[in-house]
């Protein structure tokens, strides 16, 4: 097999729930050795969450903490236990990163703070992940990627200016900004780092990826002092350029027609009267909701399926909504093997998102499947922190290793 | 970390320019982007690398796609133009020109890193495959970002950003409960892809700095957005249940969009761990006189159950709702922190701008625009200890206005480039 980008890179893994997780996942899948620190004393949210395994909750048997937990390898420590802050100590002196997504303070609180870790190895990488930085008015603020989406913008922009401000429904700065930039940003601290052979401390707050990638709303505020708004699914380069309904419960269509040739063929797939001055895209971005809401009323009889591949072998630009099921059964994404499925103790086979490129060299593998709770304790203490059976079974009984 | 050491190392290194002290210092990416992929090379810039624009003699696409500028002097750049490509430098090579293509392959021999995002059928037919690049210079990683990917039925399909969110998935967790579902702002299955992109090309890079060779990326923009399922797949797979959106709703008692006295705001004190933050939330009303707080006390109140029902919806609304409704989204953020609630305001960019905290971060830039005049930027994603994300002393570049620096930096001499000119092949 191809040798892995990262491999011979360890971290020593503090993050828990949300876009920690996903960010060294990144690193793992890629084929760095990433232990994640975690505890049977305050277990990592996500194995509490559903959705479980045939239904049944279970520390090793949620779907979602395992999808963002593959290719990584789990210590159990009890951080609250004095005796396992030398062991942390020990990871760290042997890891090239050392990641966590507390609120400030906590890995101080520990003994493991930049400082101690700057003097117990100074090539290590510290990536302290936070939602509103280590410093500053808000830094103790706690949330989650739903109210960081509330914070920056993000739901202030979506939906219809003329009802609530909804976002996306998700956490989404736990999937996108926040892991993409992490990773990033470690990567890049890395290169330094064989250069000089200096390691840092990076702290990245997580409502800042999450607002760089909302940029040009924000330059429309500054360069402009216009006020970006909710503008439902429209777009200035396109009319129409929308999400219509088609035949039955939650069957949606997109469509962009992006220019005046393929607004005629759409006229003629649907077989609709358009007014005169829909001729041209001003006019018709000038009585949109009147164009909208004729084109609802026609694709509404039609059925989803039929309706998409009639418009695409016409040139239209169009796809349907997929819903979860609809994205795992996706001929496209199973083309690209998307969709990775890894054989796990408790949970039997199930069902990973692999990553969005392919590499033709130093490929990304996934597996193996997430780890059980403290799977590799005692694999890692012999083999990285040098301890004797002896000591192992010494600590276990004294509960550290837990 | 403490406050100080954090604040006076990156305070005080932000006032140099790239230097030898950028993480991404000498890095070399040639951006061949056109409409999608300007953010990856973004994030490359942010850290020190010298990105250089490639475009047509009349410019990419990007430059001119709406919403642009109404400022005067800015010739209605696009804001996402301004944004991605302040801090890149432009050369403008015809590439349809017979001469074209060869000055390309001499930038990429003297490059580490290509992305582009108008796929490898227009350069296979302008000979500038992979194959064509990857002979002229064997450590170069090229990064292909496409709608699709390479492989599989949709290939060579065209989208937009809107049909990328459709197709990827992410559009059916979002929208109202009565209509349709709603795009977010700012095209996000671009800088979803992008930002994936710039994480592959950094480790194909850091690959090439080790061994000297290079490989080819093929990333898919779909495949980017199915990332922001969440557990959706997982709750199709494992339950066989399909998550919607909860919208406007609340998504159980305590979670969801609520009207305040000047605007909104999203609390999420329900069904988190546990229900972990319930008591907080009871807490905090009841310091503040809120007669009916009583009504939220309970045990039931930790039964998931129990708040998945409309009956125990309708009584948070009522509660907090009348105690919102008279209160701002600034007040009602801070005082919801101080009882330890989650729940932020629902801001808008003007809001944010006034953030306490992203002044105290030093967050939003000041950076020059084409026309002379400076704005407030997004600034820093990340601070660095030892080698900080540098704001950009230059603005948006026009188109080719680094063409002879960068052709005589790559080899060519003077003549040479006076001789392109001439002959239109650059600007």
């Amino acid at each position: 097999m191809s040798r892995r980008p990262l491999e011979g890179i360890r971290v020593a893994d503090f993050c828990w729930v949300g876009a920690g997780s996903y960010a060294t996942k990144i690193l793992a899948d890629h084929g760095a050795d990433v232990i994640k620190v975690e505890s049977s004393m305050k277990v990592d949210g996500l194995r509490l969450t559903p959705p479980f395994a045939e239904r049944r909750a279970g520390v090793n048997r949620s779907g979602y903490f395992a999808d963002r937990n593959s290719s990584k390898r789990s210590l159990a420590l009890n951080l609250k236990h004095e005796a396992s802050r030398e062991l942390a100590r020990r990871l760290i002196a042997s890891s090239d990163i050392v990641a966590n997504n507390f609120t400030p303070g906590t890995m101080e609180r520990f003994g493991l703070g930049w400082p101690t870790v700057q003097q117990l190895n100074p090539r290590a990488i510290y990536l302290a992940m936070s939602m509103q930085g280590s410093t500053g008015p808000y830094s103790h603020h706690l949330g989650y990627g739903l109210t960081m989406g509330a914070t920056v913008g993000l739901q202030h922009l979506t939906g219809d200016p003329d009802r609530e401000p909804i976002g996306t429904g998700t956490n989404y700065p736990d999937h996108v900004p926040n892991p993409t930039h992490a990773a990033f940003v470690v990567l890049a601290a890395l290169r330094h780092r064989a250069r000089t052979g200096r390691g840092q401390y990076i702290d990245l707050a997580q409502i800042e990826p999450s607002l760089s990638v909302l940029g040009p709303s924000y330059l429309q505020w500054t360069v402009d002092h216009d006020a970006p708004t909710r503008q439902k699914n429209r777009d200035d380069n396109a009319a129409p350029h929308g999400v219509y309904p088609c035949r039955g419960e939650r069957s949606w269509v997109a469509i962009v027609v992006e220019d005046d040739d393929a607004w005629q063929t759409l006229v003629r797939v649907l077989g609709i009267a358009p007014q005169p001055s829909w001729s041209t895209f001003a006019g018709r971005k000038a009585d949109e909701d009147r164009l909208d809401h004729l084109l609802a009323s026609t694709t509404s009889t039609w059925d989803l399926g039929d309706l998409v591949v009639e418009l695409r072998q016409s040139g239209v630009l169009a796809e349907p909504v997929l819903d979860a099921q609809g994205v795992v059964e996706d001929e496209q994404l199973a083309a690209r093997g998307h969709w990775v499925r890894l054989e796990h103790a408790e949970m039997g086979a199930s069902t990973y998102n692999a990553w969005p490129h392919r590499m033709s060299r130093t490929p990304w593998r996934l597996g193996p499947a997430a780890p059980l709770l403290g799977e590799h304790t005692d694999e890692v203490c012999r083999e990285v922190l040098g301890l004797s059976e002896g000591e192992i079974a010494g600590l276990r009984e004294s509960g550290v290793l837990k | 970390m403490t406050a100080s050491t954090s604040e006076s190392s990156a305070a005080g290194r932000n006032q140099l320019t790239a230097g030898p002290e950028s993480a991404l210092a000498g890095v070399r990416v040639l951006d061949l982007t056109d409409l999608r992929g300007g953010y990856c090379g973004k994030m490359f810039a942010g850290l020190g690398a010298s990105v250089t624009l490639v475009e047509p003699l009349d410019g990419v696409r990007s430059r001119h796609r709406a919403p642009v500028s109404q400022r005067e002097g800015l010739d209605s750049l696009s804001f996402t133009f301004l944004y991605e490509a302040t801090g890149k430098r432009s050369v403008a090579i015809d590439l349809e020109h017979p001469d074209g293509p060869g000055v390309l392959l001499r930038l990429a021999a003297a490059a580490d890193i290509l992305i582009e995002d108008r796929g490898p059928a227009y350069w296979n037919a302008r000979n500038l495959g992979y194959e064509e690049l990857s002979q002229a210079n064997p450590r170069l990683v090229v990064t292909s970002m496409t709608p699709y990917g390479q492989m599989g039925p949709d290939s060579e399909r065209e989208a937009s950003d809107l049909l990328i969110l459709a197709r990827g998935g992410m559009l059916s967790l979002g929208g109202y409960s009565d209509g349709q579902p709603m795009r977010p702002p700012s095209n996000q299955a671009h800088v979803a892809g992008a930002s994936f992109a710039a994480v592959a090309s950094m480790m194909a890079f850091l690959a090439a700095e080790r061994d000297g060779q290079g490989q080819y990326i093929d990333l898919s923009l779909q495949e980017a957005i199915t990332m922001t399922l969440e557990n959706a797949a997982h709750y199709w797979e494992l339950e066989g249940t399909i998550r919607r959106s909860f919208g406007e709703r609340q998504r159980q008692a305590g979670t969801g969009v609520i009207r305040c006295s000047d605007g909104y705001v999203f609390v999420l004190a329900g069904g988190i761990g546990g229900n972990r933050f319930w008591p907080n939330l009871v807490d905090w009303l009841t310091d503040e006189g809120v007669e009916d707080a009583d009504r939220l006390a309970g045990e039931q109140w930790s039964d998931l159950s129990f708040i998945a029902t409309e009956e125990s919806k309708a009584i948070f609304s009522e509660v907090f709702g009348r105690f919102a409704a008279g209160k701002t989204k600034a007040e009602l953020g801070e005082r919801s922190q101080r009882w330890r609630v989650p729940l932020a305001p629902v801001n808008s960019p003007a809001d944010v701008l006034d953030s306490p905290q992203l002044a105290h971060r030093a967050y939003f830039v000041d950076t020059p625009l084409p026309n002379g005049e400076r704005s407030l930027f997004p600034g820093a994603p990340y601070q660095l200890s030892e080698t900080p994300w540098l704001p950009s002393t230059e603005p948006a570049p026009a188109i080719g206005a680094h063409t002879e620096t960068v052709l005589s930096s790559a080899g060519f001499d003077a003549e040479e480039i006076a001789q392109l000119r001439d002959q239109q092949v650059v600007r």
